[in-house]
């Protein structure tokens, strides 16, 4: 939203800089995005008299013209009676006419701010010598012109400065709206000026026209002209007003000075009809709509019989904009008879668009509600300057003083008179709550020190009434416009604000010294990324919705994902249902950057819709922790490994002990799905699966372009903190005496896995009474292939004495035979 | 017709028996289908291509499905158990000094652990979630304009992945009621991830961080939010900071306001120079009352910010996109 000062300053003085009177506003009201300096564009323009305009010869569309400036503009070539000459192409140009001269040296307002200001000189045109230039409308960057050069009031001084004659050493504040979402009356200027005095401390006056909210519109003479007016569904409409006018000239133009004051802030002027409604919506935050009586009457079959309701699935409606709309029962329309003739707040119909020939005119004033409106503004994307304004809730009292107003304002700038009483319907009447507090609660909350009169004071500088009771409390009741204010809470936002919360004593909150415990979580999954980082692996992050063809290539089914069904990219598209896929189509991008080998992980959440609803009601949500290790050039030996490696080194470091069993077929688990079963392993905690590590299948490798060398791990971590908190201290005492290590080959079958072997040798070694450890040494494939050497290095520990050679001979073989008894080993 | 089905069904049973299955793309019964239809009555043809590209799309998937097969079927079984493959050795970690931890998850530990030290619980926020946890219990009724502004993601179910951290306000005033009643504080402090649904460009990204925090009493005022927030700040940066206010809406506070550090010496320290860092303010008492919490009583303020601001403050990160880019130039860049 655009706020002229100068038209603020029509409503409140303003001492200060315009610059600090934008950091007031900022800190005070609403965020400003910009200042802009509208005076600037008009420098050295001046108000003229065109002494002489005639045709030039050889031309078809110029003329000569020689103006009078009143003799202020220096270094300018002039005749013997001190005018100047100007070549003008405007069909309209006619001698005695006051117009706008842009002399030499001065900038085209059109083009100033642009990449390129084009600035005037003296050059001959046609042969004739051109002295800058006679401006349009459009070229003096105000508005599109209607039939050429801008023909200014007779009244103005010669030679006056352009800007100044026109109000237009300016200074427009660029507002950011959404702040202002719960401010209707700050959409309006006298609204938005009555916050600026405010904030610097000073009363505001509203404009008696606008305090009145019964205004007395004359009463007619001659015949009256029948007008009702129904709301079908006091929900939709809590005020519908309207009246009849006859005799407007849609020819007739509103005064200049309001056509500058309405296009400096974005809107074009159009016609002395529409520009009052749009002055008084600007004005006063209250939009207004005019039709055409006599189409009006014609669409409803012979008398003006208004309708406020709710739409009619199917229904359809040509807007003033062209566009024919399918009506939904959720918008709310205005009907003649039967027939909508608009879009309720946002547009109204083709069917009864004023034009050219318009005589007799409907204007409303009227409020609706504001949450159908939002859904019709979503629903047929329609952001008028009215509906921005309806939207944010305007009040019903407003309708009849800017009702009252627009009648005057009509007369005077089309000529047009009141024909019919001024009809309306009002099912609902609010009244404003009245508010009780103390200024001790005021403080309390706010933490200030403001006395009952200085918020008494403050509230009433933006016209709330507010008194001081005898028990010491303060009765405030907000102003009809302030629809916002509802609880005591708003109005202390008032206090504090318009005092300036910056000038509230900044303090803390006083706790007690019991210290805060860290969560858990959060702390576990701290250390495996300080873990995996030191590991030499890189954390990543990536987004939690995934496009359809990435579960395709995952091997995932769509079905088991939650679809987002607004998104604007087809990339965000499905939940994850587990975090492997996206870091597999990280692997290869990496890979053409140039990166030969490396190991990516993520801590994130995913989502499967197979799991259902928590407690909660809403979907049930896996913390993971995946990785993946790959590598461009081929490496001795499977990755299977690698990523294993990387997982026992990170359960190393945490403590924890899990086991990886063999997977006996394939699992189309979302978590399982990218894995090959016959190169993975199922990652479990005692009994329980808490995740998968393994190679990807051929097909998933293929779909994502990955390395030969290529694996990877996913756990869940809520799980990983179940079995590190179940994690028992492992510490033993050291031992005085020197500890014994043999190595021991067993020659097994293929089909064994190198688990069964160690797993025999543990329950063995737990049976003897000493100490011990188990380290692989080598896994050796025999060259038939049939069977593979596995070599342990067992290490004796004893706490108290030297061990003999007797003893290590007993507790090795004790070892030996029990891995031969559990897995038909040969020792070798 | 009933041919074209025919040979449909005996095509697809070649292609499960077949190790080379894109060859029978190429064999004459197909051909024989594609030449029949020139010798059709034109008002035939349509119908008849039809069945005939539905013949060939169904080959098709049939066809990739089993080439996948095959291709999976040729893999050899290695043993899951043990420490390295056979014939090879004892294997190492990547280098040390290549590894790093992702800029955005480090500087919400850093923000998370000032918060703790100040007194503050830490929760995470969920990533979908529902109407009521995103707007009801925050005070948006239904069709709000207010709404407007998180431009929301859905699912089919009408769940919203969170468009803010607030998502967990109610849960934490829940949570924490009973303390409260029995004569503490709610100090909380919830972060995590957020979305929107807006296009991408160099600031913008539509999916990013947030935290925010929660305190109620009996006595909170919003000069202790101030003090708070500032406090935070200072700790952050490491030195004293001015801070401004500007009044801003939100349904969920009232009143409600934006909170701005004056650019600090880490960053290049400019007096005058404002940073825009969370919108905050008193909660309003009709999100307390959708907590159970007698606002009569009790009152609290909250706030939130983007984590992704501070980092790219800190760092100088040029592109909001580099985050969720997966790019090891980007990400090796940090510790």
């Amino acid at each position: 939203m655009i706020i002229s000062l100068n038209w603020l300053k029509k409503f409140t003085s303003i001492d200060m800089s315009v610059s600090d009177l934008a950091t007031l506003i900022g800190a005070r009201l609403v965020e400003i995005e910009e200042v802009v300096n509208l005076g600037e564009k008009y420098d050295k323009i001046i108000v003229v008299k065109v002494v002489e305009a005639s045709k030039l010869e050889g031309s078809d569309h110029l003329s000569v013209t020689k103006i009078n400036d009143g003799g202020v503009t220096d270094g300018v070539e002039r005749d013997e009676n001190g005018l100047v000459q100007v070549v003008c192409g405007a069909p309209n140009i006619k001698a005695g006419q006051m117009v706008v001269w842009l002399p030499p040296n001065s900038i085209i307002p059109e083009t100033s701010g642009s990449s390129e200001p084009f600035k005037l000189g003296s050059r001959k045109l046609c042969g004739e010598m051109s002295n800058g230039m006679i401006a349009s409308a459009r070229e003096l960057d105000l508005f599109d012109e209607h039939a050429g050069i801008l023909v200014v009031d007779n009244d103005i001084a010669l030679g006056k400065s352009f800007a100044t004659a026109y109000e237009l050493d300016d200074y427009l504040l660029d507002i950011e709206n959404k702040s202002l979402t719960h401010r209707p009356d700050c959409f309006g200027v006298i609204g938005f000026a009555r916050e600026v005095a405010a904030i610097q401390g000073k009363a505001f006056e509203t404009p008696d026209w606008l305090l009145d909210i019964a205004p007395n519109f004359d009463t007619l003479d001659g015949e009256k002209v029948e007008l009702s007016v129904n709301i079908d569904d006091a929900n939709l409409s809590s005020r519908y007003q309207a009246i009849v006018m006859s005799g407007a000239d849609a020819g007739k133009q509103s005064p200049l000075m309001i056509q500058m004051y309405l296009s400096r802030v974005g809107i074009r002027p159009i016609n002395a009809v529409v520009d009052v409604t749009n002055y008084l919506m600007m004005l006063t935050g209250q939009p207004l709509h005019a039709f055409d009586y006599d189409k009006l009457v014609a669409v409803a079959g012979g008398q003006a019989d208004i309708h406020v309701r709710a739409g009619k699935d199917g229904e359809k409606l040509t807007l003033l904009d062209g566009r024919t709309i399918e009506i939904t029962s959720e918008d709310i329309v205005i009907a003649a008879g039967e027939t909508a003739i608009g879009l309720a707040g946002a547009m109204g119909g083709a069917n009864t668009e004023i034009d050219e020939n318009t005589k007799n005119i409907i204007i409303e004033s009227a409020t609706f509600n504001l949450y159908n409106l939002r859904s019709t503004q979503m629903r047929h994307g329609i952001f008028s300057e009215a509906i921005t304004r309806f939207t944010k809730g305007q009040p019903a009292e407003l309708t009849a003083p800017v009702l009252a107003m627009a009648v005057n304002l009509m007369s005077e700038w089309s000529g047009a008179k009141c024909v019919s009483d001024v009809t309306q319907a009002y099912p609902v009447k609010t009244t404003q709550p009245v508010i009780e507090t103390t200024s001790a609660f005021v403080n309390e909350i706010l933490g200030s020190e403001f006395s009952s009169d200085e918020i008494i004071k403050t509230i009433k500088n933006v016209e709330f009434t507010a008194e001081a009771t005898s028990d010491n409390k303060i009765k405030i009741a907000a102003p009809y416009w302030r629809s916002d204010v509802h609880i005591i809470e708003d109005v202390i936002e008032e206090v504090g604000r318009l005092n300036g919360f910056d000038n509230i004593s900044p303090l803390l909150p006083k706790r007690d010294f019991a210290a805060v415990r860290p969560v858990e979580f959060d702390i576990l999954r701290s250390n495996l990324r300080k873990i995996m980082a030191s590991a030499g692996a890189n954390e990543v992050l990536n987004y939690s919705f995934v496009h359809g063809d990435m579960l395709k290539k995952a091997n995932q089914s769509a079905d088991n994902s939650y679809r987002i069904v607004n998104s604007i990219s087809p990339d965000l598209q499905y939940y994850r249902q587990s975090l492997t896929p996206s870091l597999l189509g990280l692997v290869h991008p990496n890979i053409k950057q140039g990166f030969d080998s490396f190991a990516l992980f993520e801590l994130n959440k995913s989502h499967e819709k197979y799991d259902g609803l928590n407690y909660e009601g809403v979907p049930v949500e896996i913390d993971s922790m995946a990785l993946i290790v790959a590598d461009k050039n081929s490496q001795q030996g499977a990755a299977y490994y690698q990523a294993k490696y990387l997982i026992e080194f990170l359960l190393h470091r945490l403590g924890v002990k899990l086991t990886f069993k063999p997977i006996e077929s394939d699992n189309d688990d979302a978590l399982f799905a990218p894995f090959e079963y016959r190169r993975s392993a199922m990652v479990a905690d005692g009994d329980k699966i808490i995740g998968v590590i393994g190679e990807y299948k051929k097909s998933v490798s293929k779909a994502f372009k990955l390395p030969e060398f290529a694996a990877g791990y996913e756990i869940d971590t809520m799980a990983l903190l179940e079995a590190y908190n179940n994690t028992t201290n492992s510490y033993k005492p050291l031992s005085r005496y020197p500890a014994t290590d043999r190595d021991v080959c067993f020659q097994v079958e293929q089909s064994v896995n190198y688990n069964q072997v160690i797993d025999a040798a543990e329950v063995a070694l737990a049976e003897i009474e000493l100490d011990s450890e188990i380290t692989p040494v080598d896994i050796y494939q025999t060259e038939n292939g049939e069977t593979k050497n596995v070599t342990i290095r067992v290490k004796l520990i004893s706490h108290d004495h030297t061990l003999v050679g007797e003893e290590i001979s007993a507790a090795i073989n004790h070892v030996t035979s029990a891995v031969v008894a559990a897995t038909y080993a040969k020792v070798i | 017709m009933d041919n074209v089905k025919e040979i449909q069904d005996k095509l697809i049973a070649q292609v499960a028996l077949s190790d080379t299955p894109r060859e029978i793309l190429k064999s004459s019964e197909l051909k024989q289908l594609y030449g029949a239809i020139t010798s059709l009555p034109v008002e035939e043809r349509g119908n008849y291509g039809k069945s005939i590209n539905q013949l060939k799309q169904a080959l098709e998937l049939a066809i990739t499905s089993k080439e996948s097969d095959l291709e999976n079927a040729a893999v050899e079984t290695i043993d899951v158990t043990a420490p390295w493959d056979k014939n090879t050795g004892r294997l190492n970690l990547l280098p040390a000094e290549q590894g790093t931890r992702h800029p955005l998850t480090t500087e919400i530990e850093n923000i998370i652990d000032i918060f703790t030290r100040m007194g503050f619980d830490a929760f995470e926020s969920r990533q979908i979630d529902n109407d009521e946890n995103m707007f009801g219990a925050l005070n948006f009724p239904e069709n709000h304009p207010a709404r407007d502004g998180y431009d929301t993601f859905r699912t089919e179910e009408g769940f919203i992945p969170p468009a803010h951290t607030s998502t967990m306000q109610n849960r934490i005033l829940k949570a924490g009621k009973a303390k409260l009643e029995a004569g503490g504080q709610i100090a909380a402090v919830s972060y995590g991830r957020v979305f929107r649904n807006e296009d991408l460009d160099a600031t913008h990204e539509h999916t990013f961080y947030q935290y925010e925090g929660v305190f109620v009493s009996k006595d909170a005022t919003l000069g202790q939010m101030i003090g708070a927030l500032r406090s935070f700040f200072e700790i952050y940066y490491g030195q004293k900071l001015k801070t401004k206010t500007q009044p801003a809406y939100f349904p969920f506070v009232e009143p409600g306001l934006e909170f701005a550090i004056e650019r600090p010496v880490a960053l290049g320290g400019k007096p005058g120079d404002w940073l825009e860092m969370l919108g905050c303010g008193m909660i309003h008492p009709n999100v307390l009352k959708s907590a159970g919490i007698d606002p009569v009583i009790y009152r609290g303020f909250a706030w939130g910010g983007g984590v992704e601001r501070l980092v790219m403050l800190k760092h100088g990160i040029e592109d909001i996109r580099h985050f969720e880019s997966g790019k090891l130039q980007f990400l090796r860049k940090f510790l």
